[in-house]
């Protein structure tokens, strides 16, 4: 059975708190929107819009409903598409025997890895005016190389356990061993590590909105309505306040939701040996050498799991 | 998988070669074990960096000028006039071809020549060193600053460890890490420079002299810090936490050492090699965050050049700074993982 603190499932409950707004607006609010209504004149408080008018003169409220679903959708996106090639990416290297075909493989996501992200993304938005799917595909492309080095790290261990070779030895196929005994080995980490992921996506498809990139200037879009109504933030502060917040809620939010669903089991802590003050001399050796002995052989099959 | 070894080191060698001369005195053939691992280590460490060097500039020069198509034609963009495209296409030689294109340009970048603007014709290298101060400056205080809080903040968080500290530190911590500097700056505009009149809102009119302006620079640097301070904090933390507990901290408590020395003396050092690490990728952090923070303040500096010129489409400008952006990242985690080897050799660092 597995135990966790009292305060993970707190946590758990705060981050889901934080996360559900934003992301209720994100996915519903466009469902809910509804007619844009005619312009207004720009950068208005109060009488018929709600949180007043944004800097071409639309109803701020309508954006916000509207402007959540582009960073929620290319954030999942990126983040499916970093995993749709890093995983294989990390079993076919985690189970080869060709190490010559790993260095192959790895090798040039070292590289990759030394340029940082941002840069690469504004590198490419140079020359391409890439759109929503460009930069989904941009995020996922700066990601695959940190995935890869986690995933295979996890898999690399599975796969050196003894209960592969027995696998092998049994003939089974290599999507099998892969598939079924590597890759479900390194699922914990990779679910772990998917979260932590997740929230750097958002950190980047957010901050790439805000700078411009693949998105069109007047989109709703939340990042984009912070930099366009940053203009007007001494007259009508609520256009970029609102949409700063939900950005802050769902980034904070998913980080919180992730690191509780993910906090480590609670291991039964061995209380530290009590110091007598007078120092070591008074010292009873302990009967440590049981913990030190070699273990039974047999944990290693056990730990992976029901045979398959 | 990391902090598993990295837990196993401090036992050895990591620690005696910190934590005291004597001990390595003690043991001479331990002491050059060590120095001949390091070696080879550090040679294919510095092939690595040599080799991501190369990538950094051939990847530049791939996503920029190498492009399926015409390359004139997707530079002239909103204004695909023929006499621009004529214009860009002989600006930038692009009726050679792409690998003579490239021998000209890594030669120039040997030399120091990053080739000439699209949009002004001035060289790149003046706008690199024009809009180099602010920049530095920016990065040489947020790292200033960078440092003792977020060790700081680690070590305090570990030695109140599961108490109202920790966990505030820790829940704080944990949720900052998360937000987008653009989304807190703004907020943190409105809130302190808006309403509550404190700081002045952006660096407007204060031109690269910002040094005689310390007021405008607070909130840029208070943002620039945010994401860092968190992610260095729960390293050393978590670090701490390990060190503290190890059989080493214990042996030392029972040797009657007192507490602060223990942690700072014994156990710090063993937290310092992952923190290490992380200090080197926070910088690649900055680099994205300066940018971000100077288009939020409007200080001009490399992040607004290099945005102007994607902006402009301006492909020697970004190009340059790509390749000073790329190299100094390259270098950055180089010496970290160099330093962090060095504090855990048993570890073997990822390179």
């Amino acid at each position: 059975m597995t135990t966790y603190h009292v305060t993970t499932y707190r946590r758990f409950a705060l981050g889901l708190t934080v996360v559900a707004v934003p992301l209720a607006l994100a996915l519903l609010g466009p469902l809910f929107a509804g007619d844009p209504g005619p312009r207004a004149v720009s950068f208005t408080l109060g009488g018929d819009h709600w949180l007043g008018t944004d800097f071409v003169g639309r109803d701020v409220w309508h954006q916000v409903l509207l402007g959540g679903r582009t960073v929620v959708l290319t954030a999942l996106a990126a983040t499916a598409l970093a995993y749709l090639v890093a995983v294989p990416v990390a079993l076919v290297s985690a189970l080869t025997r060709v190490r010559r075909l790993e260095e192959l493989l790895m090798r040039p996501l070292d590289v990759l890895l030394a340029v940082p992200s941002l840069l690469l993304i504004l590198l490419v938005a140079s020359v391409f005016s890439p759109g929503a799917a460009g930069l989904a595909l941009l995020v996922a492309l700066v990601n695959v190389p940190d995935a890869a080095r986690i995933v295979r790290a996890a898999a690399g261990e599975a796969a050196a356990r003894p209960a592969v070779e027995a696998l092998r030895m049994q003939g089974e196929s290599w999507w099998r061993i892969a598939v079924g005994y590597v890759g479900r080995s390194a699922l914990r980490t990779l679910a772990a590590d998917a979260g932590i992921r997740l929230t750097g996506v958002l950190y980047l498809v957010s901050t790439a909105a805000f700078l411009g990139v693949g998105v069109a200037p007047d989109a709703a879009d939340w990042a984009v309505m912070v930099d366009r109504n940053r203009t007007g933030l001494m007259v009508q502060p609520w256009a970029v306040v609102v949409p700063a917040l939900l950005i802050v809620a769902l980034t904070m939010g998913t980080n919180l939701l992730f690191d509780a669903a993910f906090a480590p089991r609670v291991v039964p802590r061995v209380a530290p040996p009590e110091v007598p003050r007078g120092g070591v001399g008074r010292l009873r050796p302990r009967w440590g050498w049981s913990r030190r002995s070699p273990r039974p052989q047999g944990g290693a099959l056990r730990k992976g799991g029901r045979q398959p | 998988m990391t902090t598993q070894l990295g837990g196993n080191a401090p036992k050895g060698r990591g620690a005696v070669s910190i934590c005291g001369s004597a001990a390595g005195r003690d043991q001479p053939r331990r002491r050059s074990t060590r120095t001949t691992a390091y070696a080879p280590f550090v040679t294919r460490r510095l092939l690595l960096g040599g080799a991501q060097t190369v990538g950094v500039v051939l990847l530049v020069f791939a996503l920029t000028e190498a492009l399926p198509g015409d390359a004139a034609v997707a530079l002239a963009g909103d204004q695909p006039d023929p006499a621009r495209i004529a214009a860009i296409r002989e600006a930038m030689d692009l009726d050679r071809p792409a690998y003579e294109r490239l021998a000209d340009w890594a030669t120039g970048l040997l030399h120091g020549d990053f080739g000439t603007s699209l949009a002004s014709g001035r060289p790149v290298t003046q706008y690199i060193t024009d809009a180099f101060g602010p920049t530095l400056l920016l990065a040489t205080l947020t790292l200033a600053l960078l440092v003792p809080l977020g060790f700081g903040l680690g070590v305090l968080a570990a030695r109140h460890e599961g108490r109202l500290v920790d966990r505030l530190v820790s829940s704080v911590t944990l949720a900052v890490y998360a937000v987008p500097e653009f989304a807190l700056g703004v907020l943190l505009v409105t809130v302190l420079a808006l309403k509550l009149a404190w700081l002045p809102p952006t660096a407007v009119g204060y031109g690269t002299d910002l040094l005689g302006h310390p007021a405008a620079l607070v909130l840029p640097v208070l943002v620039l810090l945010s994401r860092p301070v968190c992610s260095l904090s729960r390293l050393v933390r978590a670090g701490m936490i390990d060190a503290l507990a190890s059989p080493y901290a214990a042996h030392a408590r029972r040797y009657g050492v007192p507490g602060a020395r223990v942690r700072y003396a014994h156990a710090l050092p063993n937290a310092l090699a992952p923190a290490a690490q992380q200090l080197a990728r926070t910088v690649d952090w900055l680099l994205c965050g300066v940018i971000v923070v100077e288009a939020l303040f409007v200080i001009p500096g490399l992040g607004t050049v290099l945005l102007n010129a994607v902006a402009e489409r301006d492909v020697p400008v970004v190009q340059g700074l790509a390749v000073v952006f790329g190299v100094l990242t390259v270098l950055l985690n180089l010496g970290a993982d160099l330093v962090a080897h060095r504090l855990t050799p048993r570890a073997g660092v990822a390179a």
